[in-house]
Parts: C-alpha cells; sequence; structure tokens
C-alpha cells in the first residue's frame, strides 16, 4: 500500500503549501488546497477497505484537475500554481499504482488459491 | 485481507530469450535508483531554474550551464508547460524509479499494462529528453554538464528497460497470435486471469535461451 501512503503525504504537502509559498491570506487557496488534500487523503483511505479498493484511481480527477488549474488559473503561473502541476502530475503517476504493489494482483491469487484447494 | 502468493519459483522463472527474468527485483532496483539519481541532478537544476541557488554546478563547461538552463528555449517550455523543464524532468525520472518499482517479480504477465506505461515513461520520453538536450546545445551553442549526464542516464535506463517492455510484448502478442480474441487480449493487458493467458505465458517460458 505504499503508493497511498505516498498519496497522503503528498496530500500533507498540499495542504501546507499556501503557508509554504506566501499565499496564506487568500482565502480560495486555502481553502482549494485543503479540501483537494482532504479528498486525497479520503480516497487514499477508502482503498485500504476492500469494497472500495480502487477508489484511488479517482485520485487522477483530482491530479488532472489540478494540473489544468495551476496551468490557466494564471498566465504564467505563480510558484503556488506551479506547486498545483507539479503534485498534480506526481499524483498521475502514483495513483495508478496498484495497491500491494509489490505481490501478484488480487485475481491471480484467488485463481491459484482456487487451484490449490481444488487438489 | 488474505493473501496466496503463488510458489517463488513461479514469480522468479527466467524468461527466454533471456537466462534471467527481467521483472526480478536485481533488474528492476538499479533502474530506480539511477532513476533517482537523476531525478536528484534535474532537482539541482530546477532550483536554479526557480532561483533557489545562485549558480549550476558545472566542472567542464563553466559558465555555459546557466546558459543552457536560462535560455530562450527553456523560457518557451516553461511558457508552454507551466513549469520549467528542468522540473518536468524530476517528475519524468521519478516516474520511472515509481513506476519500475511497483509490481511483482512477475509484472510481465500479471501487470502488463504496468510494464508498458514504465516502457513508454522510460523509452519514447527518455530518447525524446536525449534529443532535446543535443539540439539544446545545438540552438543555444552552449553545453550543460548535468544535462548531458541525465541524457545518458537515460540511454542507460532505456537499454536497462527494454528487456521487460519486450517480454511483456511479446506476452501479448502471443496471446493474440494463440487466440485472435481482442477480449482475451484486453484480458491479459489489464492482468485478468484466463487459461488462455496462462498457455501464452506458458508458451513463452518454454522457449529456448538464446
Amino acid at each position: 500500500m505504499w503508493g497511498r501512503v505516498i498519496e497522503v503525504m503528498t496530500a500533507v504537502w498540499l495542504a501546507l503549501s499556501p503557508y509554504i509559498f506566501g499565499v496564506q491570506h487568500q482565502d480560495h487557496t486555502v481553502w482549494f488546497d485543503s479540501l483537494t488534500a482532504l479528498a486525497i487523503s479520503v480516497l487514499a483511505g477508502l482503498s485500504y477497505w476492500r469494497p472500495t479498493r480502487h477508489a484511488h484511481i479517482l485520485t487522477l480527477l483530482i491530479a488532472t484537475g489540478l494540473v489544468l488549474y495551476g496551468r490557466f488559473a494564471e498566465s504564467p503561473p505563480p510558484p503556488w500554481h506551479q506547486n498545483h502541476i507539479a503534485v498534480g502530475l506526481f499524483l498521475l503517476m502514483i495513483a495508478v499504482i496498484p495497491n500491494y504493489a509489490s505481490e501478484p494482483p488480487l485475481a491471480y491469487s484467488q485463481r491459484l488459491r482456487r487451484q490449490t484447494d481444488s487438489f | 485481507m488474505s493473501r496466496t502468493v503463488p510458489a517463488p519459483d513461479e514469480l522468479h522463472r527466467p524468461v527466454p530469450p533471456y537466462p534471467h527474468n527481467p521483472s526480478a527485483w536485481s533488474q528492476r532496483i538499479p533502474i530506480c535508483v539511477l532513476a533517482m539519481v537523476a531525478a536528484a541532478i534535474s532537482t539541482h537544476l530546477s532550483l536554479y531554474q526557480w532561483g533557489f541557488i545562485d549558480g549550476v554546478w558545472d566542472p567542464v563547461f563553466g559558465n555555459q550551464s546557466s546558459q543552457v538552463v536560462t535560455s530562450d528555449t527553456a523560457k518557451r517550455m516553461f511558457a508552454i508547460i507551466g513549469i520549467h523543464d528542468a522540473a518536468l524532468g524530476t517528475l519524468a525520472y521519478l516516474g520511472d524509479a515509481i513506476l519500475g518499482f511497483a509490481g511483482s517479480t512477475r509484472r510481465w504477465q500479471y501487470r502488463p499494462w504496468l510494464v508498458i506505461l514504465f516502457g513508454i515513461d522510460v523509452i519514447p520520453l527518455g530518447i525524446v529528453s536525449v534529443i532535446l538536450v543535443i539540439l539544446q546545445g545545438m540552438v543555444v551553442g552552449a553545453w550543460c554538464f548535468l544535462c548531458l549526464i541525465t541524457a545518458v542516464i537515460s540511454l542507460i535506463l532505456v537499454y536497462w528497460a527494454w528487456d521487460e517492455v519486450r517480454v511483456s510484448l511479446t506476452f501479448l502478442w502471443l496471446v493474440w497470435k494463440q487466440n485472435r480474441s481482442p477480449a482475451l487480449l484486453w484480458k491479459a493487458f489489464w492482468g485478468t486471469p484466463t487459461d488462455e493467458g496462462d498457455a501464452a505465458a506458458e508458451s513463452l517460458l518454454a522457449r529456448e535461451v538464446k
């Protein structure tokens, strides 16, 4: 589940970003970053529960939104919007990482279990 | 969540025509480490482009590195992408490391989509970045030592990643050749287990090692 752990760590970075980039006086930026970070964390958390194990895939939509918002909100993008682009691109890579990425997929494991049980 | 992992031998079988398993950790960890080195170098260049440091380390071309990193070409790329090209390079190399690290030691069969995504990140993007570095040097008329180092690393990564991508593509090609079924090919690509997929994998594993 290291992919989900990194997503939560990235969400923490995003939530802190307005203060790191000195735009904490911009309420909309603080709210946007905080709510986006919360959404990423919730989706990563839901991925730990088997019925919603694919929830992290929805982070791809958030990541795409972050990239587009960062790129087109202001031109040229100021540092805090460059941060949105960079975080979005990073999340696009992390969000595709499967849960239990170092093990064979669940479907293969279940198939093997059925084959083992039939003997 | 209890999980049954296939027998170790199944996960580590060498895949012809190679005498080794291209998805083995011993094959992938060096790729991840080298990609992280390139990411660190790109981060150094990004810090200069952002103005956090005063100069670029260059023991060979001296001040030419600064000219390359702050050239009109680099500024045009920033205007298009919205972040500096070195930062984009950092993300791309991080992607190589992340996608190289994910997946089991039989991901060439169990997660072909991941291997192909890894291949797209390493091979075409790596070659394009090398061409861009060389073109940048020729257009700007100055050379950047660290940029050239990352270009060499990109080429090494392409060479190291090729065997796994080749094996995964060969597996998918065998699934198609043996069944001519788009549905089965689709399932094989996304790592859905089928008897036909297993048969294709076995026929690949049974080939002669050259």
